[in-house]
């Protein structure tokens, strides 16, 4: 039943051998080395500075959804990192590869890049940005808010929560490996049937990027669950369903969207699979097989996921207009019913990504208008905002210059949208850059709610605030060079300039494709504002007070800043919608609890940790077909579920003497204070 | 202190299955799915037949499991958690139907064949 597969094979290796090691090409080996130097300065940092123990107990181990979501964000700014590395490489050889007469470097016959390897390049892009980069970034983010703003001290399943975590970095993980080990699939982020089946890609890559997916996105599906039932079920009393910020709405519309979104990219993966492993025949041309059934499946799962990116970016916007704005948001109950129409209607769009398959007009037509109605509740939400800065007190901090950015890529991204959804313009500028320039509004504006976010929510985690002087450097450099790159992609689009191009056939598009190149670089730019930021704010520190802004509005900004890691020393009874602009009406903001109560709290646990690792070893080994290695990994997972189901910690507990002195002295319950070693409680203890 | 909470069999709102319904939920599973396996590999019915067999086993296939693995029943207890269920059906409705709307189209237009060797889409 198992496939063969074509090259050597040993039981101990599997398909592994010394020429998977991509020591032959330079700009890999130049890769490898900063890599390496880079992890051993960290290592050796942490060996230097003591710092192991710490980083396991707190860190490794931790069940804090404040330090999962600051580690989702760490993991998805490397990503960023990398996919932007790839960005520049595609621009860079679509700059220097135009017209026959362009010289080769590096074993390229034009430009710097051979065909295979650019193909792996763009591949890689779309997956290091869209899936590990953007959604952890995201996860990370309501990781962080979310269970602030409802008044909780936790998710709903703190353990699970890490092993999302750890899941999605056994994913991304295996992306990165695949740079040094092997290489990547060159069939598109999307997996273009049937280029990725085993006849066509033979390799490695493909395996490693259906892997890092369905094993990342096992992590996604499990946080949608616990986001969900926090959500549900762990609002503080008095934090009704109308009196929750929309942030928080947003992000339980995407969690449904994800749960009821990733099953299905798993099983189109599964399916895959089955071909690649097993010798099945579900996306073959023949033998019973239909390559249009994974291109519908993966498109059902991916047009949700495009409002599982922009969702949340839409609740991080209307948290901060308002706030930079000093009045309430405009039309909240609009705002949630828009939102729940957007989810809604994600589920019947997906075939716009393929009118050009041959389906029939009424198909077409059908799905061309469920696509143009997005544009309603759209338009609501954009108006929403606008009517919020009317009139309101403008302050203009980097959080709120990324919104209005966010707004103008909106705009953007949106129209030509709705000139995508007519299935006549989709016939002519199809698989054009028109399209890679479009979607780019999205998920730019995606990252600039990022960038806002991060800025806003920044002190509130850390105690203290990025540079507002290099955070504006960041946003001017970063948003032109995002409107130059794409308004020139815009014109090559419709110039006629098809998508994923090694080589430029035509000259005359030479000038708009340096414009591109300028843009990149202005990203580099942007890239060293963004670093000198961390490092002065690292620097600096200047204390943040509880609420930074000034005119914050909701529950989070009651906290201290840096939040404890309890969050709130005593369960906050929330009044009004904008909790915090309440009791700041009330003249209550600064009132305190006279006494406090003992605070049950979970027991950091190693085991989400371990599990991940073992899902790496087993997507490893699945992916070099090295099955003694895939079991060993699967084996590991199982007994980790099985340890844990007999686990009887039941958390611990810290007592009002404690609480009171942090919140006295808020360095010894911050983010990166140490705990001391608490004892769990006993059975007789807990009832 | 919290209220005890240690102890899944004080809360049915989390208790899962027993013994008995695990293992006969399994068996259920597997004599199903084996079922479907073997209609599948024969298909000797006629097309309108053989889908609609394998539709009621794995909707046969989904109640066992949903009743044996997960308890799902109205009681107070487990209520939310079957409407849950029963809320995805509409999803499950719309991602189908449409699909197979599109697949049915999608013959019509590109497996232009004789009639005699084409395989029926679910709509025809």
């Amino acid at each position: 039943m198992q496939v063969a597969v074509p090259g050597p094979w040993s039981p101990l290796f599997g398909r592994l051998t010394l020429a998977a090691i991509p020591y032959d090409n330079p700009i890999l080996v130049a890769t490898f080395a900063g890599v390496a130097v880079v992890g051993l300065v960290v290592v050796a940092a942490v060996l230097y500075y003591k710092k192991l123990g710490y980083l396991w107990r707190e860190w490794l181990t931790t069940v804090d959804h404040k330090k999962i979501g600051v580690m989702y964000v760490i993991l998805g700014l490397v990503m960023l990192l990398r996919g932007f590395a790839d960005a520049l490489m595609i621009r860079t050889q679509q700059a220097m590869a135009i017209g026959p007469n362009s010289p080769g470097v590096l074993g390229a016959q034009h430009g710097y890049l051979p065909p295979f390897h650019f193909d792996q390049v763009y591949s890689a892009h779309g997956t290091a940005m869209i899936l590990f980069a953007a959604t952890p970034i995201l996860t990370g983010l309501t990781n962080i808010v979310v269970p602030l703003q409802i008044g909780a001290r936790d998710m709903a399943f703190p353990y699970m929560n890490a092993l999302s975590l750890w899941l999605t970095v056994a994913g991304a993980a295996l992306v990165m490996i695949s740079l040094f080990v092997g290489d990547f699939s060159a069939a598109g982020w999307v997996g273009l049937i049937p280029l990725t089946e085993l006849p066509y890609s033979p390799g490695v890559g493909v395996d490693y990027w259906m892997w890092a997916i369905q094993i990342s996105s096992i992590g996604t599906t499990l946080n949608a669950i616990n986001m969900i039932v926090t959500i549900i079920k762990m609002r503080a009393p008095g934090m009704g369903w109308f009196r929750l910020p929309v942030f928080t709405w947003t992000t339980l519309s995407t969690n449904i969207i994800g749960l009821t979104a990733f099953p299905v990219l798993g099983v189109a993966l599964a399916l895959l699979g089955a071909d690649r492993y097993l010798g099945a025949h579900f996306y073959t041309a023949g033998n019973g097989g239909n390559l249009m059934l994974y291109t519908n499946l993966f498109w059902i799962w991916g047009h949700p996921e495009v409002y599982f990116l922009v969702l949340p970016a839409f609740g991080i916007m209307s948290e901060i207009i308002p706030t930079f704005s000093e009045k309430p948001l405009f039309g909240y109950t609009t705002m949630v019913a828009a939102t729940f129409a957007i989810a809604g209607i994600s589920w019947a769009v997906w075939l716009h990504h393929f009118f050009t398959m041959a389906a029939g007009p009424d198909v077409n037509g059908f799905f061309s208008i469920a696509t143009m109605l997005v544009g309603i509740p759209t338009g609501v939400k954009v108006f929403n905002w606008m009517f919020t800065l009317y009139r309101g007190r403008l302050t203009f901090a980097t959080p709120m210059l990324w919104c209005l950015y966010g707004l103008f890529l909106l705009l953007a991204g949106g129209i030509t949208g709705m000139m995508l959804a007519i299935p006549a313009i989709n016939y002519t500028v199809h698989n054009s850059v028109f399209v890679i320039a479009h979607f780019h509004c999205m998920v730019l504006l995606v990252v600039t709610a990022i960038f806002a976010a991060v800025a806003y929510w920044f002190p509130k985690v850390f105690g203290f605030a990025l540079n507002e002087t290099l955070g504006r450097g960041f946003f001017w450099t970063f948003s032109t060079a995002t409107t130059i790159t794409f308004l020139a992609m815009f014109a090559l689009g419709f110039e006629g300039e098809t998508r994923r191009l090694d080589y430029i056939y035509d000259p005359a598009w030479r000038p708009m494709l340096w414009t591109e190149e300028f843009g990149i670089a202005l990203y580099c730019v942007s890239l060293v504002y963004f670093v000198l930021m961390l490092y002065v704010s690292l620097r600096d520190r200047v204390p943040a007070a509880a609420d930074p802004w000034h005119s914050a509005r909701t529950l989070e900004f009651l906290t201290p800043s840096p939040v404890p890691f309890y969050n709130f020393a005593v369960t906050p009874e929330v009044n009004a919608r904008d909790e915090l602009a309440w009791r700041r009406q009330h003249g209550l903001e600064h009132a305190r609890p006279e006494a406090f109560e003992p605070i049950h709290m979970p027991s950091n646990s190693g085991l989400s940790f371990i599990t991940g690792m073992c899902a790496l070893a087993m997507g490893f080994g699945l992916i070099w077909r090295i099955w003694w290695l895939a079991g060993a990994g699967l084996l590991g997972i199982v007994l980790v579920v099985i340890i844990r189901s007999f686990d009887k910690n039941l958390g611990y507990e810290i007592q009002p003497a404690e609480v009171a002195a942090m919140e006295e002295d808020l360095s010894l319950g911050g983010i990166i204070a140490e705990q001391p070693k608490r004892a769990p409680l006993t059975e007789a203890e807990a009832h | 202190m919290s209220a005890p909470h240690t102890n899944p069999l004080d809360h049915p709102e989390v208790r899962m299955a027993s013994a008995w319904r695990y293992i006969s939920g399994f068996i259920a599973s597997m004599v199903l799915m084996q079922a479907a396996f073997i209609v599948t590999l024969r298909q000797h019915p006629p097309y309108e037949q053989y889908a609609l067999t394998i539709a009621g086993l794995a909707l046969a296939s989904l109640v066992s499991q949903a009743a044996l693995f997960f308890g799902l029943d109205i009681s107070r207890a487990q209520i939310w958690k079957s409407v849950s269920l029963v809320l995805t059906v509409p999803l499950f409705v719309l991602s189908v139907g449409l699909t197979v709307w599109m697949f049915q189209s999608l013959a019509a237009r590109t497996m232009l064949m004789p009639a005699t060797t084409m395989q029926p889409t679910l709509l025809q």
